[in-house]
C-alpha cells in the first residue's frame, strides 16, 4: 500500500474532444462529396442520396440510444424539417439553401421542447410506444391540415435551392446538397455527443447514481430531444430537395423502423454505426430489389439476430475484433521485452 | 463552487419528519439535529425506515409532513441533483457506480456532474491510494471486486465535495478487515473536508467505534438517542433490534 502523504494520482490523459471514430466516420461522410463529381450514373447518384438521407435520419435514433431511449419519432421531425423547407421554398419563394438548413434544424428542434417536457419522463416501451403514435398523429396532422400542407398531394414544385446565389438543380448538385446536410448532421452529432459523453454515459448506466451526484438529468434529456429533432430535420430537408415535394409518404411511421435498424445493425455504441447501417442496408435493399413492403419485416429480423450476434452492431464487432488483435499483440510485445531483457 | 461554501459546514435539522405510503405509516414524526461537520449514527432493525429517511432528506421522496433543514435552507422535496449542489449527498447501500467505465471515469464524472474539477480528485488521493483505488486507477468498475466496487461508489459522493453526507450502510456486504476503511472514510470526510455525516449502519462495532451520538430507530419512530454505550444498553432497544425471543436470536446466529 502507498503511504497516504506520498499519494498521487496517475497522470491525466488527454482526452481530445474527437476520437478516431468521430474522424474516420466524418471523413467517409466528406468523402461522399466526391461522388457527384466523380460519377454519372444516375443510379449510383440515387444510392449516394438515399444513404446519406438514411445515415442523416439514423443520427436521430442514435443521440437518442445515448440515454437508451429508443425513439420511434425520428420520421415526425423529419416531417417537421421537411414541410418547413417546402412551405418556404414555394410559398415564400426561399431558395437560400444555408437559411433552410438553419429553419429545418430548428423549427423541430423547438417543436421538441415541449414534446420532450411531456414524454421525456417516460422510459423503454412506454418511450418508445408513445413516439410510435407521435409520428402517426403527424401523419394525420399532415394528410389534414391541407390549406398549409397540401394534405393528400403533398406540396410540389419545390424550387431548386440555392447555394450563394448559384442554383443547385442538376442530379449530382442535389446529391452535393444532400451531402452537405449529411455532414452538418455528422458534425453537429459528433459534436454534441462527445461534448457530453459522461452525462449521457451516467444517465444511460445510472440515473439514480447520477442525480444523486448532482447532474440534472431531464435537462441532457430535453436537449438531445431537441438536438435529435434538429438533425432529423436536415435529413427531412435532403428528401423534400430530392423529390422536390413534400409529401406524408416520405414520413410514414414505419420508416422509423428503418432508422432504428441502421442505428443497431451497424452500431449504436458509435456514430460510425449509423453510417455502416444505413449504408449496407440501403445497398442490400437495393441489391435483393426488393420492394418496401418486405423490407420491415426483413430488418427486424435482421435486428433479432444482430442483437443476439453482436450487440454492438457491426462497428462494435469490428472494434471487439481489433481490441482483441492489439491485446494480443501487446502480449506478445511484453513477451519479446521479456525476453530481450533476460538475453 | 467556492470552496468557502464547502469547508464551512452546515447542520442538517430534521423536523417532525411524517411519511406514509397510502395508509401505511412507515415514518412518524422523527426529529434530530446532525451538527455542523458532526457524525450522528442511526440504528434499528431492518424496516424500521432507516432507508426511507435517507430518501426523504436527499429529496428523492417527498415527505408527507415535517421539513428538513440544510443550514438555513429547506431541503426536502428538492430535486435530488439541487441538494447535491447544496451540498447534501447520498450513498447507496448497494454498490453504485457507472459499470464499463474505468475507475478514472466513474470519478471524473463525478466531478463533471458537481462542478467540480480535478483538483478535488487531488485531494481525495490519499484515501483513493489507501482503499487500493489508485492500482485499480485504468480498470473497469464492474470489473473490481465488492470491497472496492463499494469503496469507489462511496468515494464518488466525496467527490462531490459535500457539506452533509448520507450515508446508507456503507459497511454492508464489506469483509471484516475492509470495514477500516470505512473507519478512515469518515475521519476522511470529517476531518479533511469538514463535512457531516449522518451513518446508517448495522455494524455495532463500527458505530460504537465512530458515532459519538446516535438515534434508534424502529418501526418508523425515533426510540432512543444518545452516546452509544448508553443507548444500547437500554432494554427497549436491545428488545427492539435484537428481537426478544430466543428463537430469533438462534435465526440471526445461522445465518
Amino acid at each position: 500500500m502507498t503511504s497516504p502523504s506520498a499519494a498521487r494520482l496517475p497522470e491525466e490523459r488527454r482526452q481530445p474532444l474527437f476520437s478516431g471514430v468521430e474522424w474516420i466516420t466524418l471523413a467517409l461522410v466528406a468523402m461522399s462529396f466526391a461522388i457527384p463529381l466523380l460519377v454519372t450514373n444516375p443510379q449510383v447518384l440515387s444510392q449516394t442520396n438515399l444513404i446519406l438521407i438514411g445515415a442523416t435520419a439514423a443520427l436521430g435514433v442514435f443521440i437518442m440510444l445515448r440515454m437508451d431511449l429508443m425513439s420511434f419519432a425520428v420520421p415526425c421531425f423529419m416531417a417537421l424539417g421537411g414541410y418547413t423547407v417546402a412551405i418556404l421554398g414555394i410559398q415564400l419563394g426561399i431558395t437560400d439553401v444555408i437559411l433552410l438548413g438553419i429553419a429545418a434544424f430548428l423549427v423541430p428542434a423547438i417543436c421538441a421542447i415541449p414534446l420532450g417536457a411531456l414524454i421525456l419522463r417516460l422510459k423503454g416501451v412506454y418511450f418508445v410506444l408513445v413516439t410510435f403514435v407521435l409520428t402517426e398523429i403527424v401523419q394525420l396532422l399532415l394528410f389534414e391540415g391541407e390549406p398549409l400542407t397540401g394534405g393528400a398531394n403533398g406540396l410540389v414544385g419545390m424550387p431548386a435551392v440555392t447555394f450563394f446565389g448559384v442554383e443547385l438543380f442538376s442530379n449530382a448538385q442535389v446529391v452535393l446538397t444532400t451531402c452537405g446536410l449529411a455532414l452538418v448532421g455528422f458534425l453537429v452529432t459528433a459534436i454534441f455527443t462527445r461534448r457530453f459523453r459522461y452525462e449521457f454515459a451516467a444517465i444511460e448506466k445510472n440515473d439514480v447514481l447520477a442525480e444523486s451526484l448532482g447532474l440534472a438529468g431531464w435537462k441532457y434529456k430535453a436537449i438531445a430531444f431537441s438536438v435529435s429533432a434538429g438533425v432529423s430535420g436536415l435529413a427531412g430537408f435532403a428528401i423534400v430537395n430530392v423529390l422536390m415535394t413534400a409529401h406524408p409518404s416520405s414520413f410514414a411511421s414505419m420508416s422509423s423502423v428503418n432508422y432504428i435498424t441502421y442505428t443497431i445493425v451497424g452500431g449504436k455504441g458509435q456514430i460510425l454505426g449509423p453510417l455502416v447501417g444505413a449504408g449496407l442496408l440501403v445497398s442490400a435493399t437495393d441489391y435483393f430489389a426488393l420492394r418496401g413492403e418486405f423490407s420491415p419485416g426483413l430488418f427486424g429480423l435482421l435486428i433479432i439476430v444482430v442483437t443476439l450476434v453482436a450487440g454492438g452492431g457491426l462497428v462494435g464487432l469490428a472494434t471487439n475484433l481489433l481490441r482483441r488483435r492489439e491485446r494480443k499483440a501487446g502480449v506478445a510485445v511484453k513477451e519479446l521485452s521479456r525476453v530481450e531483457a533476460r538475453s | 463552487m467556492s470552496t468557502s461554501t464547502h469547508t464551512q459546514g452546515a447542520a442538517l435539522h430534521v423536523q417532525s419528519i411524517s411519511k406514509a405510503f397510502g395508509g401505511l405509516k412507515v415514518f412518524d414524526d422523527v426529529s434530530f439535529v446532525v451538527p455542523a461537520g458532526g457524525l450522528v449514527g442511526v440504528i434499528g432493525p431492518n424496516g424500521a425506515g432507516k432507508t426511507t429517511m435517507i430518501n426523504i432528506i436527499s429529496g428523492r421522496l417527498r415527505a408527507s409532513s415535517g421539513q428538513v433543514l440544510l443550514g438555513d435552507t429547506r431541503v426536502d422535496g428538492r430535486p435530488v441533483y439541487t441538494n447535491c449542489a447544496g451540498g447534501l449527498v447520498r450513498s447507496f447501500q448497494q454498490t453504485a457506480t457507472f459499470s464499463g467505465y474505468t475507475v478514472e471515469d466513474n470519478l471524473i464524472s463525478a466531478c463533471r456532474f458537481s462542478g467540480g474539477n480535478r483538483s478535488v480528485l487531488e485531494r481525495l488521493a490519499p484515501l483513493l491510494a489507501q482503499f487500493g483505488l489508485i492500482e485499480n486507477w485504468h480498470r473497469n468498475a464492474d470489473v473490481l471486486p465488492y470491497g472496492l466496487q463499494k469503496m469507489l461508489g462511496l468515494t464518488l459522493a466525496l467527490a462531490t465535495q459535500p457539506r452533509m453526507l448520507l450515508l446508507d450502510e456503507p459497511a454492508a456486504g464489506l469483509e471484516k478487515n475492509e470495514r477500516s476503511n470505512i473507519d478512515a472514510y469518515v475521519r476522511f470526510a470529517q476531518q479533511e473536508l469538514g463535512c457531516g455525516v449522518l451513518l446508517v449502519e448495522h455494524d455495532m462495532d463500527l458505530v460504537k467505534r465512530l458515532c459519538p451520538y446516535v438515534i434508534v430507530l424502529d418501526g418508523g419512530r425515533l426510540i432512543a438517542e444518545g452516546a452509544p454505550a448508553e443507548v444500547l444498553a437500554r432494554k427497549d432497544v436491545i428488545d427492539a433490534y435484537l428481537g426478544g425471543s430466543d428463537e430469533e436470536d438462534d435465526d440471526a446466529q445461522h445465518s
